[in-house]
């Protein structure tokens, strides 16, 4: 994914300054194991296609095309081009139109964070000058931008030599609180708050991403381990024993997260081409 | 709390204190805009089937199993119960295992929130000194726990009343901000130029409520949907200008220049000016003082 194509290029604008820049999620599943659906019966992949539902022949790429609905059997087609023209300037241009303190937004309205680059060397330097100003006045920048096609609030932020972008959630997209934490008791127990401060402040620590880590997707990547070399002898062989060979198992794993990864390229080729 | 569903039910616990707990959705993604796939051929809809990659025959639900991909088209067939063994015996505990400082949690990480409250009346004094102590320390709670299947880290900040439980993303889903920003080229950003940012930047300074957003783009396609409908020819994006870096300092300067009004427009950019700028340097904007800064 680091070296890909970005996700959304377009200009980032505070004024008169604009410069090129390009997008791209700052999170990514490609790492995690991940299983296909197969057919119980030959063991080969299965994969989704596009039918036309009246004449139920198989549609091809080329022939697909989006619709929008005016009526009942009425679509309006909708090409890739089209939408381009959709005339909103966010759908190339985040314009930073204020500056807010970062503690002003609430955790809570934080849907997904991108990273954003410049894109272009003519823009080293203006990328560079809205990014330092921001950090010189400890403020995060507000704008808006079409992603997916929605037109997302976004929050920006200096980060390193970039920055972080944060799409919004919508004020509708989040529950209001009232409806969970109403009669929820105002005050706790003094001597235990008291008690319970002495141990926080005992076991408080740095943040560490270990904290995140993900044991099942080790197991996981061994069970697969095991299956594979299961496999071998004989593929109608479920026998676990086969698994407790003497053969070396670390050279195994190693294997198979090469082959995790080349699977993982693979799937995200075949969805990009799809 | 009695109107809402659990995603979630189990037990908080801090030090010694322990209460009932659920979690609940706090936030949800509502698609708004639904394109209908067509065959450009015919117009008609599109279903999806799925299908054998190699005898191209349609797959019943029934005859799908899950599988992994050994790397060179090998499929390997995997029984769920097998996946299912993996997952740990949930034991329905959110237990805090370490405090870390508010605000000190790389927020990159952050997956899905849930409102966290109490479950039973009689655990609500448990809970609130939980949140009590939180508050006081201006810490937030680390914890691990079986969630729709996973071993996931949660952390625990008070909220209002209650608590929040914010899902992580996993180590190895979140990319390094350091790689993605390696190649961004180290510029040093100039005096005047940074003044100028900045004050662009004060001039910006206001408020913002994330409730009160919406969607423009519902609008904005309605009215290219009724172009086309009609017939009429789509209008093409305009050619998007950039600060050259030559143009940058006068883009700067015209910015700062115009938040203040197009009449006071600082001038004071060159040598020549610097005298006149300095002989009235106090009636000029903030921008036009850092001008007149460099040029004496």
């Amino acid at each position: 994914m680091a070296a890909g194509r970005p996700y959304w290029k377009g200009y980032l604008k505070l004024s008169l300054v604009t410069c090129p820049v390009a997008m791209s999620p700052a999170t990514s599943e490609s790492e995690k194991v991940r299983f296909h659906t197969l057919n119980e019966k030959t063991g080969n992949r299965v994969v989704s296609q596009y039918v036309d539902s009246v004449t139920g022949k198989p549609v091809s790429d080329e022939q697909e095309a989006k619709g929008f609905q005016r009526g009942e059997n009425d679509y309006v087609i909708l090409t890739d081009e089209d939408l381009e023209s959709v005339e909103l300037d966010t759908v190339r241009t985040i314009d930073i139109e204020k500056f807010v303190p970062r503690d002003s937004i609430d955790w809570i309205y934080l849907d997904t964070p991108f990273y954003l680059t410049v894109n272009e060397k003519i823009g080293d330097e203006a990328f560079a000058v809205i990014r330092e100003a921001m950090k010189a006045q400890d403020m995060v920048g507000v704008s808006r931008v079409v992603l997916g096609r929605r037109e997302r609030v976004v929050i920006l932020e200096a980060r390193d030599r970039g920055i972080v972008v944060w799409t919004l959630r919508f004020g509708d997209e989040v529950r209001p609180e009232s409806e969970y934490f109403t009669g929820i008791a105002k005050k706790g127990d003094a001597k235990s708050v008291s008690e319970l401060e002495t141990l926080i402040k005992k076991n408080m620590t740095d943040w560490s991403p270990e904290m995140a880590s993900d044991p099942i997707q080790d197991s996981l990547i061994k069970l697969i381990a095991d299956k594979k070399k299961a496999k071998k002898p004989s593929s109608k062989s479920k026998s676990k024993s086969a698994t407790k060979g003497d053969d070396d198992p670390k050279s195994n794993v190693v294997n198979i997260m090469d082959a995790l990864k080349k699977s993982v390229a693979n799937e995200l080729k075949a969805r990009k081409a799809g | 709390m009695a109107a809402h569903r659990a995603q979630w039910k189990g037990h908080l616990k801090v030090g010694e204190l322990t209460c009932a707990v659920g979690l609940y959705t706090a936030a949800s993604t509502s698609e708004r805009i639904s394109f209908h796939m067509l065959n450009q051929r015919t117009g008609n809809r599109l279903k999806r089937e799925f299908i054998d990659s190699d005898t191209e025959e349609v797959v019943e639900h029934d005859h799908q199993v899950k599988g992994f991909d050994t790397g060179n088209g090998d499929y390997i067939m995997i029984d769920p119960e097998e996946v299912a063994a993996v997952v740990p015996d949930a034991d329905k505990m959110l237990e805090a295992e370490a405090f870390i400082p508010q605000g000190k949690v790389d927020d990159i990480y952050f997956d899905k929130p849930y409102y966290l409250a109490p479950t039973d009346d009689e655990d609500q004094d448990a809970f609130a000194s939980i949140r009590d102590a939180l508050v006081k320390t201006k810490a937030t709670a680390i914890a691990r726990t079986v969630l729709f299947r996973r071993v996931r880290t949660v952390l625990i900040r008070p909220h209002g009343r209650g608590l929040i439980a914010t899902m992580l993303n996993f180590d190895y889903e979140v990319r390094s901000a350091k790689e993605a920003f390696k190649d961004v080229a180290k510029v040093k950003v100039e005096g005047e130029m940074l003044d100028l940012a900045k004050h662009i930047i004060g001039t910006k300074k206001g408020e913002f409520d994330p409730a009160k957003t919406d969607d423009r783009y519902e609008t904005a396609l309605a009215a290219l949907v009724k172009a086309k409908s009609e017939g009429k020819t789509l209008p093409k994006p305009k050619p998007i200008q950039v600060s050259k870096p030559n143009d940058l300092l006068n883009a700067l300067r015209e910015s700062a220049g115009m938040a203040k009004g197009p009449s006071k427009r600082p001038k004071a950019a060159n040598a020549n000016s610097g005298k006149k700028a300095a002989s009235t340097a106090k009636k000029s904007t903030a921008a036009a003082k850092t001008a007149h800064k460099k040029a004496s």
